[in-house]
C-alpha cells in the first residue's frame, strides 16, 4: 500500500486498472435511479401529494437499462392507469353497497385483460395488464370510504406521472444508454451465432442436439429483436428506418434456419452415397468459409460480402449427368445453398443498415424495409384464456376469504392476488416466479422496519431522509441492473418503499405495519396457490401441444395458401422457438426437436412451392392436399401408409417441372418438393429407383 | 402557482396544461428536427430534448402571461 502511494505513477495505473474492472454502467443505472427516487419524493413532498412512495415506487417500475425502454414503459403506465383507475371509477360507486357484487366485477375485470394482455407479446402487454390489476388497487383502497375514488384516482394518477417523469427524466439525461447500439449489439451477436453454426452445419460437423439448440438461440434473437424494435419509437434519431431494417432483419433471420435445414438435408441425402461432386463441393466450401469468416468478424462494418462463387441462381447451372435422383438432389441443394447464402448476405447488409443508419442499402433491400408494417408474434390464444381465468378465480377466492373471514386488510391482500396474478400471468411456471417475488417481499420486510423504527424517528427534514434513504436505493438499484437480480431487486423495492408509506409526519404503528405487510405477503401466497393448482404446465406436454398446433397450422397453410407468405417465416420460427424452449425446459429430447426443424422446412417449402404456382393455385393441388393430410397426422402423431401415393405425387410435380431451369421460382418449386420427398417418403425409395 | 383553469367545473393547475401542450410541441419539433438531421450534431440528444421542452414551456408561459390569458385564468 505504501509502494502505490509513494509511486504515483503506479497508483494511476493502480485506478485504471481498478476502473476497468469496475462496473461503471451498473453503478452510473444505479445513481441515476436514486436520483429519480429522490426527485420523485422530494416533489411529491414539495406538492403535499397523499402517498409520496406511490411516485417513488413508480421509478423502480420504470426503471430499465436503455433509455428507450424507460420511456416506452413510462407511457405504457401512464396509459394503462388511466384505463385502469376509469374503470374503478366506473364499478366501485355503483356496487360498493353489494359487496359480493363488486368482487365479482372487479374479478371479472381483471381477468379479463390479463386475457386480453397475454394476446400481444409486445412489451405494449404492459398497458392492458396494468389496466386490470390498477382497477384492484385504487378500487379496493376506497371500498370504505367509497367518496373518496376520485381523490384518491386521481392522487395515484398524480403521483405516478410523477414518478415515471422522474425516472424518464434522470435515465434520459444521465448515462443514457440508447435501443439502437443495443440493437446494433444483439444483431451482431444473432448473426455471429447463426454464421458460427451455419459453418458447423454445413461442413457436416453439427449434432442433432446443437442443431436443435441453434434453432432455440435463433428463434429467442427474433424474439428479442422484436420486443426491443418496440422501443425504438422513443427512443432515437432515426426510429423509423432503423425500424423497417429491423423488421427485414428479423424476417430474413427467420429464414434462414429453415433454409439451413433444407440444404443439411439435401446435402446428408447425398453425403449418404459418397463424396459431393466438384461444384457443389466448391460451393459449400465457399459457404462455409464465408460463414466463418462473419462468425470471426468483430462487427458487422467489417463483415465480408458475399463471395461471386455463392452469387446468382441455380438456373444458371442446370444439372449435369442427366436425370437421375442424385442429380436431383444435388440441384435441390445447389438452389437451397444459393438461397441461404443470399439470405445471409441480407442479414449482412441488414445489420449494417441498423449500425450505421446512413450505410446506403441495395435498392430492393431499402424499398423492403420503407414498407415493412409489424409482424405479430404468435399468441398463445388457450394459455391467455387459462391466464384470465386464474386471475379471476384467485381473486375471487381471496374476495371469499375476505369478506367470509371479516378480515379488515383483505382488501389488501386481495389487491395482492390481483398483482401477482397479473404480473407473472406471461411465465409459463408463474408459481416459481411468484416464489421468488415473495423471497424479495421477505428480504425488504426487515430492511423496512429497521428504516421505519430505527433511523426515521431521529430524523427531521427531506435532506436527512434522502441520504438516509440512499443506501438502500443505490443497492436496489444495482442489484436491478443486474438481469438475474432485476425481478428480486423490482419486488424488493416495491415492498421496501410501500412499506415505508413515507408520508409528510412521521407516524410508525408496529400494528399497522405488520397487519398490512403480513396481508400482502398472504395475497401473494394466495396467489402461488392459485398459480400451482391452475397455472403449472408441465413443459414436456406444453411442448407436444404447441408442436400439436403448430402441424395443424401447416396443414392450413398447405389448403388454403399461405395467406401473407411475409408474416409466416417470422410467426413460423416463433411458435417453434416456443415449442423448443420448452423442449429444452423439459430436459431436451431429440426426436421432437428434429420435428420442430421439419416442421419449419416444410413451412418454408410450402411458401417455394406457393411462389412458383399459378394464378389458380392448381399446379401443385394434389401435393398439396395430401401434404395437409400428412401435416394432420402428425399432429395427431399417427402414421398412415399414404407414404406410396404421396411421393409418386410429388415424384409427378417434380417430372412436370423439368429441369426447374425455367425461371427462379421453379427451380425454388424444384428444391421445394425435393425436400419435401425427402422428408415425407422413406430415401432409399428415391435412392435406388430412377424418378423420371 | 400560476394559477388554475376550469374545465367542466373540474379545476386543473395551467401549469399542467401548458405542460403538457409544451409537450405536444416539443414531440413535434423533434420530428420536424430529426427530418432535417439535426440530432447528428448532438452529443447529447436528451439533454436537446428535455432544454427544448424548457424552452418551449417557457415561450408559452411567456405568451400567455402577455396575452392576458393568465390573468382571466386566475381564481
Amino acid at each position: 500500500m505504501s509502494l502505490t502511494l509513494s509511486n504515483p505513477l503506479h497508483a494511476t495505473s493502480r485506478l485504471q486498472a481498478l476502473l476497468a474492472r469496475w462496473p461503471t454502467r451498473r453503478l452510473s443505472f444505479a445513481l441515476a435511479n436514486t436520483l429519480a427516487v429522490t426527485a420523485a419524493l422530494y416533489l411529491a413532498f414539495a406538492f403535499d401529494l397523499q402517498r409520496p412512495y406511490w411516485a417513488a415506487f413508480s421509478v423502480f417500475i420504470v426503471a430499465a437499462p436503455l433509455s428507450g425502454m424507460v420511456r416506452s414503459k413510462a407511457i405504457y403506465r401512464l396509459a394503462g392507469t388511466l384505463v385502469g383507475g376509469a374503470g374503478a371509477l366506473l364499478m366501485v360507486p355503483p356496487l360498493v353497497q353489494s359487496p359480493p357484487l363488486l368482487c365479482i366485477a372487479m374479478s371479472a375485470w381483471v381477468g379479463f385483460w390479463v386475457w386480453l394482455s397475454l394476446l400481444d407479446r409486445s412489451p405494449r402487454s404492459y398497458v392492458p395488464l396494468l389496466a386490470g390489476y390498477t382497477a384492484a388497487i385504487v378500487g379496493l383502497a376506497v371500498v370504505d370510504a367509497p367518496e373518496a375514488i376520485f381523490d384518491t384516482m386521481v392522487a395515484r394518477l398524480e403521483e405516478i406521472s410523477l414518478g415515471i417523469t422522474c425516472a424518464a427524466l434522470a435515465h434520459t439525461l444521465f448515462f443514457p444508454r440508447d435501443v439502437r447500439g443495443e440493437l446494433g449489439r444483439r444483431t451482431a451477436q444473432a448473426i455471429r451465432d447463426c454464421a458460427g453454426c451455419m459453418a458447423q452445419t454445413l461442413a457436416g460437423e453439427a449434432t442433432p442436439a446443437q442443431a436443435a439448440m441453434a434453432s432455440t438461440r435463433l428463434a429467442q434473437a427474433v424474439g428479442e429483436l422484436y420486443a426491443l424494435h418496440t422501443h425504438l419509437a422513443f427512443d432515437s434519431w432515426d426510429a423509423p428506418r432503423i425500424a423497417g431494417s429491423v423488421r427485414v432483419l428479423q424476417d430474413r433471420l427467420a429464414g434462414l434456419l429453415p433454409a439451413l435445414s433444407n440444404a443439411r438435408g439435401a446435402l446428408e441425402a447425398l453425403r449418404v452415397h459418397g463424396a459431393l461432386r466438384a461444384p457443389l463441393a466448391a460451393r459449400v466450401n465457399a459457404l462455409v468459409r464465408w460463414a466463418q469468416a462473419l462468425a470471426d468478424a468483430s462487427g458487422p462494418a467489417d463483415a465480408p460480402a458475399l463471395p461471386p462463387a455463392l452469387q446468382g441462381s441455380a438456373t444458371a447451372s442446370p444439372p449435369r449427368g442427366g436425370r437421375g435422383d442424385a442429380a436431383l438432389i444435388e440441384q435441390a441443394a445447389t438452389t437451397h445453398l444459393l438461397a441461404l447464402a443470399a439470405l445471409f448476405e441480407d442479414c449482412r447488409l441488414l445489420a449494417r443498415a441498423v449500425r450505421e443508419p446512413d450505410a446506403a442499402l441495395p435498392a430492393r433491400l431499402a424499398r423492403e424495409t420503407r414498407v415493412a408494417t409489424r409482424v405479430p408474434l404468435y399468441a398463445d390464444r388457450g394459455v391467455a384464456l387459462l391466464a384470465g381465468v386464474t386471475a379471476t378465480a384467485g381473486m375471487l377466492a381471496s374476495c371469499a376469504l375476505w369478506i367470509l373471514g371479516s378480515w379488515p386488510e383483505g382488501g389488501i391482500a386481495v389487491q395482492f392476488v390481483a398483482i401477482g396474478c397479473s404480473l407473472f400471468a406471461n411465465q409459463d411456471q408463474p408459481a416459481r416466479v411468484l416464489l421468488s417475488a415473495l423471497v424479495g417481499v421477505l428480504l425488504a420486510l426487515p430492511v423496512a422496519a429497521l428504516y421505519q423504527f430505527a433511523i426515521l424517528p431521529g430524523l427531521d427534514g427531506f435532506a436527512p431522509l434522502a441520504l438516509a434513504l440512499a443506501p438502500a436505493m443505490l443497492a436496489l438499484g444495482y442489484m436491478q441492473s443486474v438481469e438475474r437480480l432485476a425481478g428480486l431487486a423490482l419486488i424488493s423495492g416495491i415492498t421496501f418503499t410501500g412499506a415505508l408509506a413515507l408520508q409528510e409526519t412521521y407516524q410508525a404503528d408496529f400494528a399497522v405495519f405488520v397487519n398490512v405487510n403480513l396481508a400482502q405477503i398472504a395475497g401473494l401466497l394466495l396467489s402461488l396457490a392459485i398459480m400451482r393448482v391452475l397455472r403449472t404446465l408441465d413443459p414436456a406436454w406444453n411442448a407436444r401441444r404447441l408442436a400439436r398446433a403448430n402441424w395443424r397450422a401447416l396443414a392450413r397453410m398447405a389448403e388454403r395458401g399461405c395467406e401473407s407468405a411475409r408474416t409466416r417465416p417470422v410467426q413460423m420460427l416463433d411458435r417453434a422457438g416456443q415449442v423448443s424452449v420448452r423442449l429444452q425446459q423439459a430436459g431436451g429430447d431429440a426426436a421432437a426437436s428434429a420435428d420442430v426443424l421439419r416442421s419449419l422446412r416444410v413451412a418454408a417449402n410450402l411458401v417455394a412451392l406457393e411462389a412458383a404456382d399459378d394464378a389458380r393455385a392448381s399446379r401443385f393441388a394434389r401435393t398439396r392436399a395430401l401434404l395437409a393430410a400428412r401435416c394432420r397426422e402428425r399432429a395427431r402423431s399417427t402414421t398412415t401408409a399414404h407414404g406410396a401415393a404421396f411421393a409418386a405425387t410429388i415424384d409427378g410435380d417434380i417430372a412436370a417441372l423439368g429441369d426447374g431451369s425455367r425461371n427462379e421460382a421453379d427451380a425454388g418449386a424444384l428444391a421445394a418438393l425435393v425436400s419435401l420427398r425427402l422428408d415425407f417418403a422413406p430415401l432409399p425409395a428415391l435412392a435406388n429407383g430412377s424418378v423420371s | 402557482m400560476i394559477g388554475e383553469i376550469a374545465l367542466h367545473r373540474v379545476y386543473v393547475p395551467a401549469l399542467l396544461l401548458l405542460g403538457t401542450l409544451a409537450f405536444v410541441l416539443t414531440l413535434l419539433l423533434g420530428i420536424v428536427l430529426r427530418r432535417l438531421r439535426f440530432y447528428r450534431l448532438v452529443w447529447h440528444p436528451g439533454l436537446v430534448d428535455v432544454a427544448l421542452f424548457v424552452i418551449v414551456l417557457w415561450l408559452l408561459a411567456l405568451a400567455t402571461t402577455h396575452l392576458g390569458f393568465t390573468g382571466s385564468m386566475q381564481t
